[in-house]
């Protein structure tokens, strides 16, 4: 079976001087599959999902989705991303929103009229009647959610998307990965809540300064009796420089704290 | 083209309730009455005599120049509002999709950044189009306080006003994908208002004699087609000639030097290339531009 995502060797700096902010990623994703992105802030997570997504360019390596470039409309139209930290055109409405995200994605008028009210309802977004600028962060990313899924993706990508949400929306975001996987769409899920990732991925691949240090199966990657938060504390402090974690105002025994 | 429709409409919704926006075209609406019914009172306390001692003219001839000063003014206000409202309009329509991570969203959808560009640029010319025309009504409405006779040099003036600010807005949108907003519009500002005019200013003069020195007319004459040329329509030159009617003065060829003549054919092609340069600056900007 074709890969949705194959990435191979990526890379990727932001500026000449700078280190690689992503060096040598290597990994693929088939239908079905949720595929756990996990490292620490600054890892490179969100630069491997936007050059996945077609948002930045690599400097190096190759992306096939689908098994076009990124740059591909024909690539994107099956693909859904909810970014970090989402925004939208700010003087819009939740509905209005998903009606131009409609009609980028070409939808006929049947069509949205079917699914804009289903999707606002599943974001908790149907009776907002107002415009975006005045959204909180957590209603920001539930659109962000909404319209990921507005075209029905064979692969959707979710950047740390239950950052903002409360423990309801977290827990239909889980209900929702676990719906699609079982319709066959392919998730890359990049997130900091280790206990989301173990609950919803097959696959994982952990990294740390643009690398990925370990890949594979949930079981591969986490040996019995040990939990997914270990691993990637042991395996992400190897990888860096070790660090008084406690500023010395804090444990300093004249202090007050 | 999939999405440019789309792009176009929502941008446009979207200024439509940016409030910038909206307090330039009521600064130009409230702006353009006061300065209509400000010079009807002149003109009213003109005709009943009132400013007749203070003036060697009869009170008709006083009237008229009275109307033609309104209409000079009312022109450089329309210029003046266009021009706020294209910076207005250049520096929000990408700016803030950029700025805010909208365009995160937008750009990940299957729309190419050449249809997100030429929705961008259709929606905000759409919209200077659309405001500029509705300012106009307005000012052709304010002209029926005064006595007709210029009012079809109006329709030319807009039309020109118009096709100024289209590229000076291009040039502040391509600039706003590339850097912070403000610094786009003085960038902007300074390249069209200040480069451009001093460089079409000083070849006006090499043109009419007033300075000789081939090298540097040549330097001019190239530089002069590396800039965008401001249209001129038939109103300056039409208000300067009834002002001289009235005076008895037609023949005073001195005056009419500095009046520039309405742009011809080959000004309005060079505003048409300049304008699909501008055009193709906006998608560079945009296709470079990573998210």
């Amino acid at each position: 079976m074709a890969a949705v995502v194959s990435v191979r060797d990526l890379r990727k700096r932001y500026r000449r001087r700078d280190p690689w902010a992503v060096d040598g990623v290597t990994l693929e994703l088939g239908a079905g599959q949720a595929f756990g992105l996990l490292g620490p802030n600054g890892a490179g997570k969100t630069s491997v999902v936007k050059m996945i997504a077609g948002l930045l360019r690599p400097d190096g390596g190759a992306i096939t989705v689908f098994g076009s470039s990124p740059g591909d409309p024909a690539a994107r139209a099956q693909l859904g991303f909810a970014p970090e930290d989402p925004d939208f055109p700010k003087f819009l409405r939740a509905a209005e929103v998903l009606d131009y995200f409609s009609s980028l994605l070409g939808l006929d008028d049947a069509e949205r009229k079917r699914r804009i009210p289903e999707t606002l309802a599943f974001a908790g977004l149907e009776s907002e009647r107002r415009q975006i600028r005045q959204y909180s962060k957590g209603m920001k990313q539930r659109l962000g959610i909404a319209q990921a899924i507005l075209g029905r993706p064979k692969l959707l990508i979710l950047d740390e998307p239950t950052a903002d949400l409360d423990p309801l929306g977290r827990r239909d975001v889980r209900a929702l990965i676990e719906r699609l996987k079982q319709s066959g769409v392919a998730i890359l899920l990049n997130s900091h809540l280790l206990s989301e990732v173990e609950l919803v991925c097959d696959t994982v691949a952990i990294m740390a300064k643009g690398r990925v240090l370990k890949e594979g199966t949930m079981s591969e990657v986490v040996p019995e009796g040990r939990n997914l938060e270990d691993v990637f504390v042991q395996l992400v402090e190897t990888n860096q420089m070790p660090r008084d974690h406690l500023p010395s105002f804090i444990t300093d025994k004249d202090g007050t704290v | 083209m999939n999405g440019v429709g789309a792009v176009a409409r929502y941008t446009m919704l979207e200024l439509s309730r940016r409030r910038i926006l909206l307090v330039f075209f009521l600064l130009g609406a409230v702006g353009l009455l006061i300065f209509g019914f400000g010079f009807r009172f002149l003109y009213s306390f003109a005709s009943s005599g009132g400013l007749g001692s203070s003036s060697n003219l009869d009170p008709a001839t006083f009237d008229r120049l009275l109307q033609l000063q309104f209409l000079s003014y009312l022109y450089g206000a329309l210029s003046t509002f266009a021009l706020l409202i294209g910076f207005g309009i250049g520096m929000t329509a990408i700016y803030h999709d950029l700025d805010s991570g909208a365009a995160v969203s937008l750009l990940s959808k299957p729309i190419t950044r050449f249809a997100f560009a030429l929705g961008k640029i259709v929606a905000a010319i759409g919209s200077l189009v659309l405001i500029v025309g509705v300012l106009a009504l307005e000012a052709r409405l304010v002209m029926l306080l005064f006595p007709g006779g210029l009012e079809s040099s109006l329709t030319g003036q807009v039309i020109a006003t118009t096709a100024n600010t289209v590229v000076v807005m291009l040039i502040v949108l391509a600039l706003s994908t590339w850097m912070n907003n403000i610094v786009a519009a003085i960038v902007a500002f300074v390249y069209y208002n200040v480069i451009t005019g001093v460089i079409t200013t000083v070849h006006m003069f090499f043109d009419s004699g007033a300075f000789h020195n081939d090298l540097v007319k040549t330097v001019f004459d190239v530089l002069y087609w590396t800039v965008p040329h401001a249209l001129v329509s038939s109103a300056p030159g039409d208000l300067v000639r009834a002002q001289l009617q009235i005076e008895n003065q037609s023949g005073n060829t001195t005056t009419f030097a500095f009046v520039p003549s309405a742009s011809g054919g080959g000004d309005i092609a060079w505003w048409a290339f300049m304008v699909v340069v501008f055009s193709g600056l906006v998608y560079l900007a945009v296709r470079r531009r990573q998210v």
